[in-house]
C-alpha cells in the first residue's frame, strides 16, 4: 500500500508570515479529512503535496521517494486533485473530452482515457451526457464533472477540496459513495471539509488543522472527542455528538444510525 | 490578494492627509519653479518631497522609479553635455570626448524638474489608497460612474491575475505541462485561456447584476460612505500650499517688473 510521509515541513507565501509550521504526518490507506478554520493551511497542504508549492524547508515523500525531483505533471499520475470551483478547469466544448483530457495528459492510449472517462462519469452519475456542454450544466453537475476528470485518470491518491461545497443532498449523498467506492478501490482518498456530519460519516481518520499546525489527529471518533481542543480551533463537532453530548451520553457519537442503534440496543436490555 | 497599485498600507501622518492636499502640493511643486524659473526651487521641493516620503515611510520605493528614470536622465546628461548646440565652456575632458558647462547645466535643469516631479507624485501615489484617490476625483466633479471604472481597475486586475493562478494550477493537475518549449506552451494555451475568459464573462454578469441591485444607475445625487475629515491641520496645509503659489506669482511679477 502507497503512503504519503511529510516531514518536518515548513511553507510561507510571504517571509516572516509562516502558514504551516514544521508538519510531520503520514498519510495511509484510511480515508482521512483535513478540518480546521479557514487559513488554518489546509488548502497551501494539500497544493504541497501536489507539488503545486515547494515547501520551504521539509520533504514529502511518496511511497519513499521525494517529490521534489518531480513536475507536477509527472505527479499528476499518482495523486489527483479535485479544486473547489469546477469553473477552473472546464474548458472543452463536451463532457466526454474534458474527462479525456486528464488521463492523455498523463500518458494513456485515447482507448484507454475513453474506457476510464465512461467509467468515471457512471460513477458521477452523468452517464449518457458524454457528448453535452459542460456549459450547459448546472453547478452541481460541473462539479461532478470535475470529480469524474480526475477520477477518470486513476490516480492512487484522490484529494478533494471542499467537495460538499453548495452541493444538496442528493449530491452530497453521491460524493459519499465515491468516497466509499475509491476506499474499496484500494485508492487513498484525502479531503478537505467544513461539513463536520458528513466528516463524521465518512471519514476514518481526522486530522485538524489550526494556525498552521497539526492539532489533532487520529480516529474521527477519538479527534470529536476532545471538545476542548476542537474549540481551540474554532470548530464544533458534528451535530448528533453535539447533541448526545447534551443529553448526558459518554459515548462520542458520530452518525444518527450509531446513535439509534445504541439507544435500540439499550431498550432491549 | 496581489495589488497591482503602488500604494501600501502604513499608519503614518502622511498616509492620513487628505489626496487633495497631496495633489495640491504636486501643482504646488511643479508650478512654482517654473514661476520662479528657479532651479534652486526645484532642488527645494525635492528635499521636501524627501522629508514628506521619509515620514511616510515610503522612501525606499522610490527607488526603483528613479533608477527607471535615471537611466533616461543620464543619456540627457550626456547628449547635452557634448552636443548642445550653445556649448562653448568646456567643463570636463575625458579623453576625446569633451562636456560643456551650458549643456551640463542644461541637463541638471532638466533632471532637477523631472526628479521633483516624480517625487512629488510618489508622495501621492505611494501614501494613498487609491480608491480614496478616486474618491477624492468623484467629489471634485468626476463621474460616478467613470470613477468606480477606475477603481475597478485595482480590484479586477489582480482577481484576475489570481483566478489565472487557480486554472493553471488545476490544469497542472491534470498532468499539463505549462513550462517547456513554444509547442507546449502554445498547446497549454486553450485550457488555460478558456476558462479565464468564461470566468471573467461571469463575474462581469454578476458583478453589473450586484451594482444595479444597489442603485448603480440610480439618478439621485450620489453620497459618499466616508466623510471628508476638515481637520485644523489640513486647513493649514492647504493654506500653505496656495500661500507659496501665490508669493511666488508676486515674485514672478516682481522679476517682470524689475
Amino acid at each position: 500500500m502507497s503512503n504519503i510521509e511529510i516531514k518536518d515541513m515548513y511553507f510561507s507565501y510571504t517571509e516572516n508570515e509562516p502558514v504551516l509550521n514544521g508538519i510531520n504526518l503520514t498519510l495511509d490507506s484510511r480515508t482521512t479529512a483535513i478540518i480546521g478554520q479557514n487559513g488554518a493551511g489546509k488548502t497551501t497542504f494539500v497544493k504541497l503535496l501536489k507539488g503545486l508549492l515547494k515547501p520551504t524547508h521539509g520533504q514529502i515523500f511518496w511511497d519513499g521517494k521525494d517529490i521534489s525531483q518531480m513536475t507536477v505533471a509527472q505527479l499528476a499520475k499518482y495523486i489527483g486533485l479535485v479544486f473547489q470551483n469546477p469553473n477552473d478547469q472546464i474548458f472543452k466544448g463536451k463532457v466526454i473530452d474534458e474527462v479525456m483530457f486528464g488521463p492523455i495528459n498523463i500518458g494513456m492510449s485515447q482507448e484507454d482515457a475513453l474506457d476510464h472517462a465512461r467509467k468515471a462519469l457512471s460513477i458521477v452519475g452523468l452517464a449518457g451526457t458524454e457528448d453535452e456542454n459542460p456549459y450547459d450544466m448546472g453547478l452541481s453537475d460541473r462539479k461532478m464533472i470535475a470529480i469524474a476528470s480526475i477520477l477518470a485518470m486513476d490516480t492512487d491518491v484522490v484529494i478533494f477540496d471542499e467537495p460538499t461545497i453548495a452541493q444538496d443532498y442528493k449530491a452530497k449523498e453521491k460524493i459519499k459513495q465515491i468516497i466509499r467506492q475509491l476506499k474499496s478501490d484500494g485508492k487513498m482518498v484525502l479531503t478537505i471539509i467544513h461539513d463536520m456530519d458528513f466528516v463524521a460519516e465518512c471519514f476514518e481518520r481526522t486530522i485538524v488543522f489550526a494556525k498552521g499546525n497539526v492539532l489533532l489527529d487520529g480516529p474521527t471518533a477519538e479527534v470529536f472527542a476532545q471538545k476542548e481542543k476542537l474549540t481551540q480551533a474554532y470548530l464544533e463537532p458534528p451535530h448528533v455528538t453535539q447533541l448526545c453530548n447534551r443529553l448526558g451520553y459518554q459515548q462520542t457519537f458520530l452518525t444518527v444510525e450509531d446513535f439509534v442503534a445504541y439507544v435500540k440496543r439499550t431498550l432491549k436490555k | 490578494m496581489k495589488s497591482i497599485s503602488l500604494y501600501q498600507d502604513k499608519n503614518t501622518v502622511i498616509h492620513r492627509i487628505d489626496p487633495l492636499s497631496k495633489i495640491l502640493y504636486i501643482l504646488v511643486a511643479i508650478i512654482v519653479p517654473f514661476l520662479l524659473a528657479s532651479q534652486i526651487a526645484s532642488a527645494a521641493f525635492i528635499l521636501v518631497s524627501i522629508i514628506i516620503l521619509l515620514m511616510g515611510k515610503s522612501l525606499k520605493r522610490t527607488v526603483p522609479m528613479l533608477g527607471f528614470s535615471g537611466l533616461i536622465l543620464i543619456t540627457v546628461v550626456i547628449i547635452q553635455g557634448i552636443f548642445r548646440p550653445d556649448n562653448v565652456t568646456p567643463a570636463l575632458v575625458l579623453g576625446s570626448v569633451v562636456f560643456y558647462k551650458e549643456g551640463l547645466l542644461f541637463a541638471l535643469g532638466i533632471s532637477l524638474n523631472v526628479i521633483n516631479i516624480l517625487m512629488s507624485f510618489s508622495i501621492l501615489v505611494l501614501t494613498t489608497k487609491p480608491s480614496d484617490m478616486v474618491e477624492t476625483f468623484v467629489r471634485m466633479g468626476l463621474s460616478p460612474k467613470l470613477g468606480y471604472v477606475l477603481s475597478s481597475v485595482f480590484q479586477i486586475i489582480p482577481q484576475m491575475t489570481e483566478t489565472m493562478a487557480t486554472i493553471t494550477d488545476a490544469q497542472r493537475s491534470r498532468g499539463m505541462e505549462t513550462e517547456g518549449n513554444l509547442t507546449t506552451r502554445v498547446k497549454a494555451f486553450f485550457p488555460l485561456i478558456s476558462p479565464v475568459v468564461m470566468n471573467s464573462l461571469i463575474t462581469t454578469k454578476e458583478r453589473a447584476i450586484a451594482l444595479e441591485v444597489r442603485g448603480f444607475d440610480s439618478k439621485q445625487k450620489k453620497t459618499f460612505l466616508t466623510e471628508v475629515k476638515k481637520t485644523r491641520s489640513e486647513k493649514v496645509i492647504k493654506i500653505v500650499l496656495a500661500a507659496v503659489l501665490i508669493l511666488s506669482l508676486i515674485g514672478r511679477v516682481l522679476i517682470w517688473l524689475r
